[in-house]
């Protein structure tokens, strides 16, 4: 029997933990190389994490909603038949090299035989540092074997080797004291070292059952049905109890912390945009139709716009860039919502209003100015809400940035974001506008220290030059972090954009003068 | 009570002790009609006689090894060699014939011989002159190696250690002869009578061997020192605002293992410092004893300050030196792990 110990990996950089959303083996199953064995989310972006080796699952580590530390066990493999004897060959060949004893053959193979207890992580350990040589081909091959008795020996030896907890003696022993095993929790220290704010934050928290009921297991949707008493059973028909765990958890995180320290204020305006949607229309219109085929009724060109106009959601808003809009049986390009408009102008103003556009270090209470505007872009999926971001929105033209606006929520959308791709934003920018509502006070992306939101356009009648006309009107509501940025700053940095966005051309006229 | 200079309060030490018991015999060289060439001795011959502090020649071999004799047969030598940088040629005398005369007579013989001798640098004195070689003895069984920081100890440590059946190895950091000395040379040298330890009892008083001193008592970090690097350890503590616990160990065989636990078990954090090289130096025993007494209470690897690891140099002595900024480096070090 050859096992093999695939730890939590660090999906990212720094990463400490990550949540198990759903598993797709259980103990028991044979799995390939490759094949997907569980689904884990970090801090920002879901993993799907595939088998490192084939072989048998022994055993797995964690339900779903319950967080694992990166460098604990995940899941173990019997990958014998396949490499059984190499890792001891190799071993072998490495204790040669070294001229060190072997121990006794009975120590190793009860540590091996005991998964599960006390000597366990011991065992892992050694046998993750076991395989290790596995890979480096000229040691299995320089490598003569010494028998079979030394085979199950090898694994203790190489413990003391790698793949440790690292701690100090008086964390060792604390953690010893308080009944924690190390191997489970994630150090935060130089080189992953268990520092004693890991054994504080770790005792802190209440342990996770091992063993409960979680029944659904992607969805974490749990129904008490079946739990044995009347009550139970009545209960059932008219409650359902879902855990927050996963994505949701991270979100319920976020925004009661974005709440609970930053102080905010909300600031809504009307922008008058019958002009920026008449460029809109017109710039929509200008679109190479891709597929001529089965048109239906769309005849001429302008038919054609106006079909797209309105498959476009009619409005502009479209939602934070839709997949490719159908017309008339044909795929065309996308076209513009509001969105990128709202950006590349939001860009602008921000050149104005650098302090509108920056990222609070808390820990070192500094507030840092970005240059470049890296705009997150709020995005329902159907996960929940999640903020991928389009990097150096100022740089981009309005096609571009309608692009790639559309395809960072895509991606946000199909759950093949990658972690960079959700984090580093300096301002976001939400879009209510599909929905209707006239105002709404959004939450702050923390760190950041503003949040633009569109509200849906509507015609309006107002008086504009002297009469009663109708116009289009769209309210941006937005919300800024007070303790940085100051009520007279946020609402000109609004009247700029504002301007910008009822004189669309300036929008587009290099280093306009901003007041 | 009276201000002394350790000089004084050692020669002060032999007075009474030459005058208490009359098996005592002082011998080496110039200690006699010159007085010593620290003055140590100063007087002593013209109070005591020729008979009782002897001029010895130029051979520490012969001192030693004339000591062993006058020891085995009733008296209760005490020997100076002119500085620590001088007792190699004495080294045969001292580990094959010294430390083993009660072990090799099954405890019949014994020979209760003190061999003072000054070491250490920070006097510009060169390879020749600065040495610190106490592990050298340290290492050898049968022998107690002594090493005080101030007059009061001084003073007490020699009578015990003149007063005691077997050989001890009495050590003077002679940059302390003055007064204390923090390891800035650039400051103006402070006499002994501005510090407490430089008020001594005139009288007769000992000070155990075995039995550190707490300097000073803290929380944050244990700091293991002996000799000059004492007063080195406590102003770089109080630079680094530190709530540190120094230890003067003043006798470094017997070890007071228990003073030196008790301190690392409380702070978890330990640096041990020395004048002498690193390499195979006393401190390596110090901080094998703290791995083996107090291994699940550290916070942090133990952080040693020592000489560099090369003959003392004549020039660019203060690079040499373990001065306060080579401590206040270990003391950050051992402070910023978790």
């Amino acid at each position: 029997m050859s096992q093999f110990v695939f730890k939590m990996p660090d999906l990212g950089e720094g990463t400490v933990e990550a949540e198990i959303v759903a598993w797709h083996t259980k103990p028991g199953d044979s799995v390939n190389e490759d094949q997907l064995i569980v689904e884990v989310m970090t801090d920002k972006a879901a993993v799907e994490v595939p088998a490192p080796v084939s072989g048998r699952v022994v055993s797995i580590t964690g339900e779903p909603g319950d967080k694992i530390a990166v460098g604990s066990p995940l899941i173990v493999f019997d990958t014998a038949g396949r490499e059984a004897g190499a890792g001891s060959a190799a071993d072998a060949g490495l204790d040669a090299a070294v001229g060190r004893e072997r121990p006794g053959a009975s120590e190793g193979v009860a540590a091996v035989a005991a998964p599960h207890g006390p000597a366990a992580s011991e065992a892992t350990a050694a046998a993750v540092a076991a395989t290790i040589p596995l890979e480096e081909g000229g040691a299995v091959r320089g490598a003569s074997g010494t028998g079979a008795a030394a085979a199950f020996a090898a694994p203790p030896l190489v413990a003391a080797r790698s793949g440790r907890v690292m701690a100090s003696p008086a964390n060792r022993r604390r953690a010893r004291e308080a009944g924690i095993d190390l191997a489970t929790i994630a150090g935060s220290g130089p080189g992953g070292r268990i520092v004693r704010g890991d054994l504080v934050r770790v005792s802190a928290r209440p342990r996770v059952a091992v063993g409960g009921e979680v029944v659904a297991e992607t969805s974490g949707e749990r129904s008490v049905a079946g739990v044995g008493s009347v009550a139970a059973a009545a209960d059932a028909a008219s409650t359902t109890e879902i855990k927050v765990i996963g994505l949701r958890r991270l979100i319920a995180e976020r925004m009661s912390a974005a709440k609970r320290n930053i102080p905010h204020f909300a600031y809504i305006e009307e922008v008058d945009i019958t002009e920026l949607e008449s460029l809109r229309a017109h710039l929509n219109s200008t679109l190479p139709r891709r597929t001529g085929g089965g048109a239906s009724g769309a005849g001429g060109r302008e038919g054609n716009a106006d079909t797209r106009t309105r498959a476009d959601g009619s409005d502009g808003h479209g939602g934070d860039g839709g997949a490719g809009i159908r017309v008339g049986g044909g795929v065309a390009p996308p076209g513009l919502t509001y969105l990128p408009f709202v950006v590349l102008a939001l860009t602008r103003a921000l050149q104005a209003f650098p302090q509108c556009n920056v990222r609070y270090d808390a820990s070192r209470e500094v507030l840092v100015r970005h240059r470049a505007v890296h705009v997150g872009v709020a995005t329902q999926t159907p996960d929940g809400l999640k903020v991928p971001v389009v990097r150096n929105a100022q740089a981009l033209s309005v096609w571009d940035l309608a692009a790639e606006i559309r395809r960072v929520a895509e991606r946000a959308r199909s759950n093949t974001a990658t972690r960079d791709e959700l984090m580093g934003s300096t301002i976001t920018v939400t879009s209510l506008g599909k929905l209707g509502g006239i105002a709404s006070t959004p939450v702050i992306n923390a760190p950041e220290v503003a949040i633009i939101g569109l509200n849906k356009a509507v015609e309006r009648p107002v008086v504009y030059q002297g009469a009663v006309a109708v116009r289009r009107i769209m309210n941006l509501s937005s919300s800024f972090d007070h303790r940085f940025v100051d009520g007279y700053d946020a609402a000109a940095m609004i009247q700029v954009l504002k301007d910008l966005l009822e004189h669309p051309a300036t929008i587009f006229i290099p280093q306009v003068s901003i007041p | 009570m009276a201000n002394m200079n350790m000089i004084q309060a050692l020669n002060s030490a032999m007075d009474i002790m030459l005058g208490r018991d009359r098996s005592v015999v002082l011998m080496g060289e110039d200690i006699g009609y010159f007085g010593g060439v620290f003055r140590a001795t100063e007087g002593l011959q013209r109070k005591y006689g020729e008979h009782r502090v002897l001029d010895t020649p130029i051979a520490e071999g012969g001192i030693v090894a004339a000591a062993i004799g006058m020891g085995i047969n009733g008296l209760r030598p005490v020997a100076e060699i002119q500085f620590a940088d001088y007792i190699y040629p004495g080294i045969d005398q001292i580990a094959s014939e010294l430390a083993r005369i009660r072990y090799r007579s099954a405890g019949e013989f014994f020979a209760p011989v003190t061999i003072r001798t000054p070491c250490g640098g920070g006097i510009r004195g060169g390879q020749t002159h600065s040495q610190s070689p106490e592990a050298i003895f340290t290492h050898v069984s049968g022998l107690k190696v002594v090493m005080p920081s101030n007059p009061h100890d001084a003073k007490g440590l020699l009578i015990t250690s003149i007063e005691d059946d077997d050989p001890v190895i009495f050590f003077e950091p002679k940059r302390l002869y003055n007064g204390p000395f923090d390891g800035d040379p650039n400051k103006p040298a402070v006499p002994w009578s501005t510090h407490p330890k430089g008020q001594v009892d005139e009288g007769y008083y000992t000070v155990p061997l075995g039995k550190a001193d707490v300097v000073r008592s803290g929380a944050d970090v244990t700091v293991i020192t002996y000799g000059t690097m004492v007063f080195v350890a406590l102003a770089a503590a109080a630079a680094l605002k530190l709530d540190a616990e120094i230890i003067d160990l003043r006798s470094l065989v017997p070890l007071d293992v228990d003073t030196i636990c008790t301190s690392v078990k409380k702070t978890g954090r330990c640096v041990v410092a020395h004048e002498a090289t690193r390499f195979s130096g006393f401190g390596g025993e110090i901080l094998a004893v703290v791995q083996e007494e107090c291994f699940w209470d550290l916070e942090a690897p133990i952080q040693r300050v020592a000489g560099w690891d090369t003959p003392y140099p004549h020039a660019f002595e203060w690079e040499y030196f373990p001065g306060q900024e080579r401590v206040k480096k270990a003391l950050a070090l051992v402070m910023e792990a978790q």
